[in-house]
């Protein structure tokens, strides 16, 4: 490799974890060097396991084994969740220990596309389950079902973690409705996005929450498997913005949720992702946004770097990882014809890509405490410490 | 020549993917190739490996691509993971050393009591907002489809008793009033309110880690922020950041945002922070940063007495020697580019964040103002011999002070000196001009923008086309984000001496800005560029003695043409609206929509070269050559080295068959361009056709027509685009058809047609033979070959085009030579098969052709065949 390569910043495996599941999610736990994976075992079983970092290898701290084998003919009607919950990114942060995680069962992990029938056979329980005490991981904390039908994609904000306001989740399911949960409201979700009677109802693949920069101030935005990206806002209760990128949309994420919305990005199931400047809505056109063909297959996961927002990966279905700046234009606004503010897109530029696997990276997480580490499941079944080098050239 | 032709003729010569001609597999294509595209589609099919495997030829394609487009997107391939390998040793220790420490402490975290982990979820509740929609604290404001949800909610899962109390017109009248509300949401574009950050966080109840990490946590926001340009959210951050846990790397960056924002007072106040933190190690990088702020404030206050004639309230002193002192105390006595610069090292290092931003900007800086200093000092030199010696005084005095960095103070000595100059009524213009110039330079170091480009104005209207004023004025214009008024004074910069690389930077990098703001017609909305005479570049060289041939063009009349450019763009609209209607209709093939668009074009502005060279084009697919002919030389009279209008001129001599003259033009061409392979290719043919003298006359219509390429029209913006690019560009497709153009005349010359042996060989003449429809070619063929193999060698390939041609040239050339042959060939041609089907679909005329042909043999009888025999041949003829 010549010396001008490794001016870039480079990926490197720093430790790689066969497992014996698939698996579907990991998440780091804020302020330790620990991570949770969480999978379906063949047999159909959910497998959740805590791993700690330990001198270049993860070793396995704990690990709940949950639900009941399901036929996997009949995977909607269990009552109760095989799959312990998963963390979803943003909460708890920074008690030292991972005890206030939010979670959901089920593919939070799993976005929607070619999800195989034992990973249906897992989403099953439509459940919301909140808050796990990682001691105890077997009992949720609190667990409603909250879904029709299994839910794809969770994402929560506020609390003591990242963001003002409120702690809430919202979780995105196949029965094409989008809920809103405060952990403090057991029983209903605090708002119910869902499509209007007549309408279609479209599988929600994905959900993110954004624009939470003050205690009011706050945004969900979902996408759909018919290439639907809607954005909630929940202050004013109303739907603020909505496109169509053609293809399904598997995964959405802001480049951060508490600064007043900025970017966001949304992948799709053809392998492109658009970027959207989200600082300046056009009345007519919506937000300005560039898209770039990235991966030769879907585009699983995006997450932005958390100490530079301006940076993210995408993980795409052929095992391949690629690293994007996202350059501003001179000017973020322009007033059009009529007056009306309107926002300038910026460039993408690719600062690195690797290939890592010959199957789907379906999840990605950057540790919110170390620039750089970031920890991405296979259906390999294969987890993988990442360190990506000289971020802070970028 | 001849297998050549042969070989394209039979679809060997393009590669199957792309259609690119072998011949541009090739280390020398590759090498002068400059379109991007057409290189990737090279790559492409080196890659793929079917047309064999070249990996020395690859390797060189891809760093041919790789010079001219890095960012392609073909150079992207699948790596696996860098390893330890791909470091250096050391790199490698650090990298890992790094995480390991890390994994350490976080562990060690874990260990300490402090974590217990007793925290419950409510914890911290009071801070936290009330759940949302619970009734008790539904805002007033929240409107109704807030409601409708959470009755919708309620609803929709309905048990049988509750559909039992379901009232189906109420329950409508519901639905259509949110759907109406819906509509209007949708429509409704709900502005954000201005951002409310708050200033301060709460930190109640967190330890000293967690602060450290929300304070880290807000500075990166606030860096973030400042990266894309949003200072006041980014002051916000660093104010929050301050908040939890000052810091001085918070202080010193929320400084530097304040800067940017000209709150001179608050960034003092944060770098006397800074300093108070941290005396001893910081001071370097905030004593820049302090200097820039206190010169702000300086400026500011001097901008409100800029013409009193003695300037220095005892305040501003105070600054000044202030400032000179922090200086001396640092062991700083360079310039303020040292400074500047320095800050950016120290910067970097502070912060790695905003390194980048900062090194981006800092060396455009710091040359400018290097070359501002130069240019003071020369300026100073060489003309205060003709200023009145006091203002003289004050000029050098100026000059002095700005060198040393102090340009607040330089200021008001040039206010003075130009004051002085004015009462005493000496007309210099070249001396008020430097001063003026001088004192832009001034304003501009201190991010004066609008007393800058007021300056520079001044002195361009005392000295037109002076290339400092110029560049200042375009700065300024830059830094006010004035990007096109920037982008005409760099241009007119560089007209004069297009040496200066900053404004060459500053060219690219607008441009960039601009194509990024108004797409890719970013050109036209630009103000014109002014003409520079040529004395005014002479002058330069001269040393800026100017004569009175300069003619003057003042800001006023810069002025005076921007009005003057609005009422023109209208105009212009309708004129770019034509024109693209025009190359939309030359794309679809409707040239004569097109020649009208184009002439209206014409009457809106007559001087658009591209105009006439498109509209030649037109009339050159619509063989109007004389027409095509006047456009061209009409572009010609305009633009006498137009390469596209000679190019087309000489097709359009080959339309009107004065080959003469279109050689000659051509030559014109390859004298302009040695590189256009078109112009070489067409002269090639034209000698030959002048050689040959008429015999290929009605050929060369056809040929010509198909070889113009229209891929221009798509680019005819970039009007330095050669042909030579655009036949690099211009499709497989079209480069194909160019060279099977070729083929129909070198068959027919040069194809001595000797006995085919098999079908194929016999096939691949006829196919020759048809496709040019020379009836003798046909004819020489027919004579040598043998009757009775014809139905063999035509196999089942037999078409009434074949048919037809066959026909004819026995009509035309045979018979009258060899009836005998003629009847045979029929005779056997009858047996041929597919010869019933070619039969019934003959059309009435062509069937008067063959009925002819029978007369005529009829005619020629001889002993070769009979009467009877003949008739019984009418009969399977069906005539």
């Amino acid at each position: 490799m010549s010396a001008a390569g490794l001016e870039r910043p480079q990926v490197v495996v720093h430790a790689q974890q066969s497992l014996n599941y698939t698996v579907f999610d990991c998440k780091w736990v804020p302020r330790s060097a620990r991570l949770l994976c969480l999978g379906s075992a063949p047999r159909g079983t959910g497998v959740l396991q805590l791993y700690e970092l330990r001198g270049g290898r993860l070793l396995l701290l704990s690990e709940v084994s949950g639900g009941r084998s399901d036929s996997a003919g009949r995977p909607r009607e269990a009552e109760r969740s095989p799959l312990p919950p998963a963390e979803a990114p943003g909460n708890g942060g920074l008690r030292g220990q991972p005890q206030h995680l939010v979670s959901a069962p089920g593919p939070a992990c799993c976005s929607g596309r070619r999800r195989s029938r034992s990973a249906a056979a897992l989403g099953v329980g439509a459940r919301v389950s909140f808050p796990v005490n990682l001691e105890a991981p077997e009992i949720p904390v609190y667990s409603v079902k909250g879904h029709k039908e299994i839910i794809n994609s969770i994402d929560g904000v506020g609390g003591l973690g990242i963001g003002e306001g409120a702690p809430e989740i919202v979780t995105g399911s196949r029965d094409g409705t989008v809920k809103v949960w405060d952990p403090r409201q057991k029983e209903t979700p605090v708002a119910n996005m869902e499509p209007a009677q007549g309408e279609s109802k479209r599988d929600c693949w994905t959900v993110a929450f954004g624009n939470a920069y003050n205690q009011e101030e706050r945004v969900v935005c979902a996408g759909y498997d018919n290439g639907d990206i809607k954005l909630f806002d929940l202050r004013t209760m109303s739907l603020r913005w909505e496109t169509n990128i053609k293809n399904g949309v598997c995964s959405v994420e802001f480049d951060r949720k508490d600064v007043n919305m900025n970017k966001l990005v949304a992948t799709s199931l053809e392998g492109k992702f658009h970027v959207f400047d989200m600082r300046t809505q056009h009345p007519t056109k919506g937000f300005a946004s560039v898209s770039e063909k990235a991966h030769k297959s879907t585009i699983w996961q995006v997450r932005h770097l958390p100490q530079n927002r301006d940076v993210f990966m995408t993980s795409g279905g052929a095992g391949s990882l690629h690293l994007w700046k996202y350059e501003y234009p001179a000017q973020r606004s322009k007033k059009d014809s009529e007056g009306a503010e309107m926002g300038v897109a910026g460039s993408v530029s690719l600062l690195q890509n690797v290939t890592l696997s010959t199957q789907p990276i379906s999840s990605l997480d950057w540790s919110p405490d170390k620039k750089g580490l970031c920890v991405c499941g296979a259906f390999d079944q294969t987890v993988r410490v990442l360190i990506v080098t000289k971020l802070n050239k970028v | 020549m001849g297998d050549e032709s042969i070989m394209y003729s039979l679809d060997q010569g393009t590669t199957k993917t792309y259609q690119i001609p072998i011949g541009h597999l090739d280390y020398k294509f590759i090498e002068k190739c400059t379109d991007v595209q057409h290189l990737e589609k090279i790559l492409r099919v080196l890659r793929s490996g079917e047309e064999g495997c070249y990996p020395d030829l690859t390797l060189f394609c891809e760093k041919r691509i790789e010079h001219l487009a890095p960012g392609s997107r073909v150079l992207r391939k699948d790596k696996p993971a860098a390893t330890a390998a791909d470091f250096t040793a050391e790199e490698w220790e650090t990298i890992n050393g790094e995480l390991m420490s890390w994994v350490a402490e976080m562990n060690e975290d874990d260990n300490k009591p402090e974590f217990l982990k007793t925290g419950t979820l409510h914890e911290g509740q009071d801070n936290l907002p009330p759940i949302r929609c619970s009734s008790s604290c539904l805002p007033a404001f929240q409107n109704e489809k807030f409601q409708n949800k959470q009755r919708n909610k309620k609803n929709i899962p309905r048990d049988y008793s509750e559909w039992d109390k379901f009232d189906v017109e109420k329950e409508c009248s519901k639905i259509d009033e949110s759907s109406e509300e819906n509509n209007s949401k949708a429509r409704f574009v709900s502005r954000p309110p201005p951002p409310l950050i708050e200033k301060q966080v709460n930190t109640t109840g967190m330890t000293k880690k967690e602060k450290i990490f929300i304070a880290t946590r807000e500075k990166e926001k606030g860096n973030e922020a400042f990266a894309s340009g949003d200072y006041v959210e980014a002051v916000t951050y660093y104010a929050r950041s301050i908040s939890i846990l000052p810091t001085a790397a918070a202080y010193n960056n929320k400084a530097q945002a304040e800067i940017k924002l000209q709150d001179w007072d608050s960034a003092l106040q944060d770098c006397e922070k800074v300093l108070d933190m941290e005396p001893s190690n910081v001071k370097e990088i905030v004593l820049p940063v302090r200097g820039e702020a206190a010169l702000g404030k300086a400026e500011m206050g001097n901008a409100q007495r800029k013409f009193h004639s003695k300037g220095g309230g005892s305040k501003l002193e105070d600054r000044g020697t202030q400032k000179q002192k922090e200086s001396t105390e640092s062991g700083l006595k360079k310039g303020t580019e040292e400074k500047k610069s320095q800050k950016t090292d120290h910067e970097g290092e502070a912060n790695g964040y905003l390194n980048s931003n900062q090194t981006s900007e800092s060396p455009e800086a710091g040359q400018s103002s290097r070359s501002h200093g130069a240019g003071s000092l020369s300026a100073g030199a060489a003309h205060s011999t003709s200023l009145p010696p006091a203002a003289a005084k004050l000029k050098s005095e100026g000059n002095e002070l700005f060198k040393s960095g102090q340009f607040g103070e330089a200021v008001p000595k040039y206010s003075e000196a130009i004051e002085y100059v004015i009462s005493v009524g000496e007309r210099s213009p070249d001396d008020l001009s430097i001063l003026y110039s001088n004192r832009a330079a001034c304003y501009l170091k201190g991010g004066n923008c609008s007393d800058c480009v007021q300056d520079c104005n001044r002195a361009l209207e005392l000295q037109p086309f002076s290339l400092k004023p110029l560049l200042r004025r375009a700065m300024a214009y830059e830094s006010m984000e004035r990007y096109r008024q920037a982008y005409v004074d760099y241009k007119t910069v560089l007209q004069i001496d297009s040496s200066i690389q900053a404004a060459n930077d500053s060219v690219n990098r607008i441009t960039k800005t601009l194509i990024d703001q108004d797409g890719s017609s970013w050109r036209e909305k630009l103000p014109p560029i002014p003409v520079v005479p040529i004395a005014a570049q002479l002058n330069r060289w001269d040393g800026g003695n100017f004569t009175s041939e300069v003619k003057p063009k003042s800001p006023t009349d810069i002025n005076k043409e921007e009005q003057l450019q609005m009422n023109r763009e209208k105009g212009e609209e309708k004129f770019r609206t034509l024109k693209n209607e025009g190359n939309d209709f030359v794309k679809k093939g409707k040239y004569d929509e097109a020649v009208n668009k184009y002439s209206e074009c014409l009457k809106l502005n007559t001087k658009d070269c591209t105009i006439y060279t498109n509209r030649a084009l037109c009339y050159l697919k619509l063989h109007k050559y004389e027409e095509a002919k006047q456009d061209c030389d009409h572009v010609l009279q305009i633009e006498d080295c137009n390469i596209k209008a000679f190019y087309r001129r000489a097709l359009a001599y080959k339309g009107l068959q004065i080959y003469q003259a279109s050689v000659d033009d051509l030559k014109k061409v390859l004298l302009i361009d040695p590189n256009v392979l078109e112009a070489k290719k067409e002269l090639e043919e034209i000698t030959q056709l002048l050689s040959l003298g008429g015999v290929a006359v009605a050929d060369c219509q056809q040929k010509q027509r198909k070889k113009i390429t229209i891929q221009e029209v798509t680019d005819e913006q970039e009007e330095g685009q050669l042909e030579t690019a655009e036949d690099v560009v211009a499709d497989n497709l079209s480069s194909k058809e160019a060279v099977q153009k070729c083929v129909p005349s070198r068959t027919c010359e040069k194809l001595t047609i000797s006995e085919p042996s098999n079908a194929y060989d016999f096939g691949q003449i006829v196919n020759a033979v048809n496709a040019s429809k020379d009836q003798s070619a046909c004819a020489d063929l027919l004579t040598i070959t043998d009757p009775k193999k014809l139905p063999v060698l035509l196999s089942n390939k037999l078409e009434g085009e074949i048919f037809l041609i066959f026909i004819q040239s026995l009509a035309h050339y045979i018979l009258g030579k060899d009836p005998g042959l003629v009847y045979q060939h029929l005779f056997y041609l009858s047996k041929a098969e597919r010869f019933k089907v070619v039969l019934a679909l003959l059309s009435k005329n062509e069937k008067e052709q063959v009925q002819r042909l029978f007369d005529l043999l009829t005619e020629n009888q001889n002993h070769q065949y009979s009467l009877e025999e003949l008739d019984s041949l009418k009969k399977v003829y069906e005539l």
